[in-house]
């Protein structure tokens, strides 16, 4: 074992930190918010919409992320990092849009009636009765995604985009010290996943008055 | 909910899909229109591949289906560890089963290539240590699809068969976990398609899986759209199949509508 010599690299690992940070970051925000759209487009029932979405979903879902960011890098000619952020907000959308559909529609058909009955508008009743109790149900499975985002950004690699896992194989290679730079990259995967994990606690905590 | 009020619920629960014959009948007219659009591309080269490419995908499935089988078997002892075990036990399984859940899979794939190799002075080929590496991955993530399913069973199973004169092991064995085995089989069926995705990503030690085998073709004849098409749509295929499979057995699994 030789660990000062990871402590040498520790500029390397911090900015491959940042970069998994940042493209992890505007993956989840965009991932949930086209996921969203995509969950809402189906909670419409509209029947055109709803087959393409779930066309789009069953494509998204299907093929592995590799493969469309491959696609996105050597077809489509976009750079590294817009290349990996757009392959990871496709590929999380899909999973995250069918979160978001199923924990609409898990709320009991009585709660936007009751609404209705008492005199809200629709608008009310959407915000007052059926957001908070779909955001508390919908908590814990994006809690996964976000996970899962943060995961999958490894992949983004294979691009060239320097994030943690670049930067942990460049230092293996540099050094041949391979299990102490492994240790240290998956020590900080599990600190960013904790991180979402106690932040998604603490907002579905404040969420209680729901 | 009983009968009659489902019926009440029915213009609100009515499903927006139309008749099958005519959604069927407009994706396949989608699906010829694209394929004439795409009927310039260098299919000749792929149909030379073929033989290469097809040796990948077996490659793959292999990688797939062994990683899965070890899985389920290792994921089912941490699975039981998990409910069952004592203090130590249980801790050191959800510790195993956490911390790979939350490591990016390459980074597990790097683990076994390069991390563990130098300091146990031992080599291993690329192909046992993506097998070694993917089972790693199905172990946990199939150990928490067992727990689900073991925790679905009602306890007052395992207290009949209690009463009934059984002991643990055959009670876990013939009792709790044919009906577990039934109850996650959607679950299953939808981590065989995590797994063989995963697969894809055995690219960074370089096992010549179907994706690699694609990329090894494309950079010798350089026929990157029918390439790449080719690519998603065996992904693709194989994958629909096994997600279609998960809604016969659930249709509420996923992409309600």
């Amino acid at each position: 074992m030789d660990w000062p010599v990871i402590w040498q690299y520790r500029a390397a690992i911090l900015q491959g930190l940042a970069y998994t940070v940042v493209i992890s970051a505007l993956a989840i925000v965009g991932s949930f918010l086209f996921g969203t759209l995509l969950g809402y487009l189906r909670l419409t029932r509209h029947a055109l919409l709803t087959e393409v979405v779930n066309g789009y979903v069953e494509i998204v879902r299907n093929t592995p992320l590799i493969v469309k960011l491959f696609f996105l890098y050597y077809i489509a000619g976009l750079d590294a990092f817009p290349s990996g952020l757009v392959a990871l907000i496709v590929h999380q959308s899909g999973y995250i849009s069918d979160v978001i559909t199923a924990g609409f529609r898990s709320i009991s058909p009585e709660q936007a009636e009751s609404g209705y009955a008492l005199g809200l508008s629709g608008r009310q009743v959407f915000v007052f009765a059926l957001l908070p109790q779909a955001a508390r149900l919908t908590i814990p499975p994006l809690t996964s995604q976000f996970i899962e985002v943060v995961k999958n950004s490894a992949v983004v690699m294979f691009v060239g985009v320097q994030e943690l896992t670049f930067e942990t194989q460049e230092i293996s290679q540099a050094t041949l010290r391979s299990f102490e730079a492994a240790t240290v990259a998956t020590l900080l995967y599990v600190t960013l996943t904790s991180v979402i994990v106690g932040g998604m606690t603490s907002l579905g905590r404040r969420l209680r008055w729901a | 909910m009983s009968g009659a009020r489902q019926s009440i619920r029915q213009p609100i629960q009515q499903s927006t899909r139309g008749p099958v014959s005519l959604r069927a009948g407009v994706w396949l007219a989608l699906a010829l229109i694209g394929a004439w659009l795409v009927r310039n591309f260098h299919w000749d080269v792929v149909w030379r591949a073929a033989p290469f490419l097809l040796r990948g995908l077996e490659v793959s499935w292999e990688l797939a289906i062994l990683s899965v089988l070890i899985g389920l078997l290792t994921g089912t002892l941490l699975a039981a560890a998990r409910l069952y075990g004592v203090v130590g036990i249980r801790h050191a399984a959800i510790a195993y089963i956490e911390l790979i859940r939350s490591t990016p899979q390459i980074m597990i794939i790097f683990w076994v290539y390069f991390g563990v190799p130098p300091l146990t002075g031992t080599v291993l080929n690329p192909w046992p240590a993506a097998l070694i590496a993917l089972s790693l991955i199905a172990s946990a993530y199939l150990a928490e699809v067992v727990r689900a399913g073991l925790l679905s069973v009602p306890a007052v199973h395992r207290e009949s068969a209690y009463a009934a004169g059984l002991r643990g092991a055959t009670i876990f064995l013939h009792i709790v976990l044919p009906q577990a085995l039934r109850n996650m089989l959607p679950a299953l069926i939808a981590h065989i398609i995590m797994i063989f995705k995963v697969t894809s990503l055995v690219y960074l030690i370089g096992v010549i899986d179907f994706f690699r085998a694609a990329m090894l073709v494309n950079n010798r004849d350089f026929a990157p759209y029918a390439i790449y098409l080719t690519v998603a749509l065996v992904y693709f295929g194989c994958n629909f199949v096994l997600s279609t499979l998960i809604r016969r057995f659930d249709p509420r699994y996923t992409l309600s509508a």
